[in-house]
């Protein structure tokens, strides 16, 4: 092997093989934290809501008028929406899981200790909730219709009893099973006091960036007022249909109302994550540009390189080089470059993930990260070397006796 | 050790089709110092190039050291050229980036040889054209005939079967040709073929024998028996 001299004469002619090396160095840094980045929206987005999401889609129905009737229309609008065709269940809620909207308080478990609250999502729902959304118990159970109260203009009447998410359970019981702390009580902001009845698997908040996402109650309670929002599981395959049936069936009932915002789950959740997906499409874009760039910078560098030394090939050849040690020559010769511009490429790749972490809040990235990039873009930086390489094999010893 | 019969080397293009070497044929025994002369054209080059195993030929037969090279794939023929031939070029051929002892160690490194046999030959070749002390030189740092006697330490460094010179003094003023025409003959002396292509008829004068060459062939006329005597004289 000849890194000895390779490095000798890299080292009397530098220049070119130094901002090679740089650009090397510049493209791991931006596109390891780039991939990074995408990798951390792409397991954001991947979290499971808790939602039978495929099967999914919700409605609002806004009445005005003096005549309209709030809990009727809302009782009749179930009802209607419960016996269409495809329709497995129907249920009237607050707020939509991953929306970007909705409500949310504190609860703890020590009355007396407003400073032990814990930020959750709240979801005012109805007893239809659970089958309605698909939810899973780990623990006790649902609410009945009995333990629905309403909050309206004419008075309120507070819930007492609440279900939890199991995520939210482990943080305000760390010490109890989730069968242990069915029969617990939960104080909300309002001091209201709360009997936990369920523990579902999951339900996320509505706000996917939020770091208590997977903190969420329900609790059996409805404001009555014009504003109603209802939603729909369908058998499978049947929910567009569905959708357009529902919309056509509630706007036709003769109510004073308007309804809007027919979407389904997955529109929903594709509209909330809209700037983490197209981040990472940008992303994806600079990363291909970048490593695109960086192996064309490669190829220049090998053409220029070889074109330039085009005597002193043939020479190595008519002293004796096989066309095996002209190719490990130039490879060897863009290894080394590569594994210079990936190693200062990794001090700068971890420099800047840590800036990430300290002012934007980023989770830190895993330690494989710098050393899986280095070793990619060794392999990209000798694939793309290899085609000049194998046409520096091509130059005849006679090219050595050439005066021209 | 260098026997060629009937050599012919004829370059073709889609239109064109040129003789470069006819005929050719020529023996050159262990010990002698062979001059090659012609005017521009005339196949020395091309000569030069098939006995240096650069290049291949069209028709007749060539045996270097008793092989027929014919049948050599492009691997063995390269360390054929490693093992047995040193060349030294018109213009030195010295790799621009890498120091003397680097250069002279371009062929040893073909050879596989270790690193700790291969430094005393290098110091020693070296050492043998009068430059052992700037091994860790240049070549820019060097004037033409140094540089030229890099290549000639290069040239005999993995002690070759003979050597080819092409033109070796052809990028030399006159003083510092007769050094380096010096310094062959005493390789000469020492026992190494020499094989040299040159266009200067004095240099000729020196070898043991001028091969006079006239379109791709050996000519046999004034030119070669007006050069005769200098066999005497070297």
């Amino acid at each position: 092997m000849e890194i000895g001299p390779i490095l000798r004469a890299l080292w009397h002619n530098k220049l070119g093989a130094m901002l090679i090396a740089v650009q090397i160095a510049v493209t791991m840094t931006v596109i390891i934290n780039a991939i990074f980045i995408i990798n951390e929206r792409s397991r954001l987005m991947a979290r499971p809501s808790g939602l039978e999401e495929a099967n999914l889609f919700h409605l609002t129905s806004v009445g005005y008028g003096d005549d309209f009737n709030e809990q009727v229309t809302s009782d009749d609008d179930l009802n209607m929406l419960r016996q269409l065709p495809g329709v497995v269940n129907a249920t009237a809620v607050n707020a939509i899981p991953v929306s970007g909207s909705g409500s949310s308080t504190g609860v703890r478990i020590d009355m007396d200790d407003r400073t032990a609250n814990v930020g959750t999502a709240i979801y005012r729902v109805d007893e239809q909730v659970f089958d309605t959304l698909g939810l899973n118990f780990i623990a006790g159970e649902g609410f009945d219709v009995t333990d629905m109260r309403y909050r309206s203009s004419a008075g309120t009447t507070d819930a007492d009893k609440v279900v939890m998410t199991e995520a939210l359970a482990a943080i305000l019981f760390p010490d109890l099973t989730p069968n242990e702390v069915i029969g617990e009580t939960l104080y909300t902001d309002q001091v209201t006091a709360l009997q936990i009845v369920g523990i579902v698997e999951r339900l996320q908040a509505p706000w996917p960036s939020w770091e208590n996402v997977e903190s969420s109650v329900l609790i059996p309670e409805q404001f009555l007022d014009t504003y109603s929002l209802y939603v729909v599981r369908t058998e499978p395959g049947q929910r567009d249909q569905v959708m357009r049936a529902a919309e056509d069936l509630l706007a036709g009932s003769g109510a004073d109302r308007v309804i809007r915002g027919v979407n389904s789950l997955e529109q929903t959740r594709s509209e909330t994550y809209g700037a983490d997906s197209a981040l990472s499409s940008i992303l994806k874009t600079v990363v291909v540009t970048l490593v695109f760039i960086n192996s064309m910078g490669i190829v220049g560098l090998a053409v220029f390189s070889i074109n330039k030394r085009r005597k002193q090939i043939g020479t190595r050849r008519a002293l004796g080089a096989s066309k095996f040690e002209i190719l490990r020559y130039f490879l060897l010769e863009n290894l080394l470059i590569t594994t210079v511009g990936v190693l200062v490429g990794a001090v700068l790749t971890i420099a800047l993930s840590i800036v990430l972490t300290t002012n934007f809040n980023m989770p830190a990235m895993a330690w494989y990260y710098a050393p899986l990039g280095a070793l990619a873009l060794i392999a990209i930086g000798q694939l793309a070397a290899l085609g000049p390489s194998v046409r520096a094999t091509t130059i005849t010893p006679a090219t050595a006796t050439r005066t021209v | 050790m260098l026997q060629m019969n009937n050599v012919s080397k004829v370059f073709r293009t889609d239109t064109v089709q040129t003789s470069a070497l006819k005929d050719f044929s020529l023996t050159v025994d262990e010990g002698e110092f062979v001059t090659i002369t012609g005017p521009s054209g005339c196949g020395k080059t091309t000569f030069l190039n098939i006995a240096g195993l650069l290049e291949t030929y069209t028709s007749g037969t060539y045996l270097l050291d008793g092989v027929d090279v014919s049948q050599l794939g492009d691997f063995q023929r390269a360390r054929l050229r490693n093992e047995k031939i040193g060349f030294i070029f018109q213009s030195f051929n010295l790799m621009p980036d890498l120091n003397l002892f680097d250069n002279v160690d371009v062929p040893l490194r073909y050879r596989g040889m270790k690193a700790s046999e291969r430094k005393p030959l290098i110091e020693n070749a070296l050492e043998s054209v009068g430059l052992a002390s700037r091994m860790k030189h240049l070549p820019a740092q060097l004037s033409g005939g140094q540089q030229q006697r890099v290549a000639i330490a290069r040239a005999l460094v993995g002690s070759p079967l003979f050597l080819l010179a092409d033109e070796p003094t052809g990028n030399l003023d006159s003083n510092t040709a007769l050094g380096v025409m010096e310094l062959l003959q005493e390789i000469n002396d020492k026992g190494t073929t020499i094989i040299m292509v040159t266009h200067d008829q004095l240099l000729a004068k020196q070898s043991q024998r001028n091969i006079h060459i006239l379109d791709g062939r050996i000519s046999t006329g004034d030119q070669a028996e007006a050069l005769a005597p200098a066999a005497e004289v070297a």
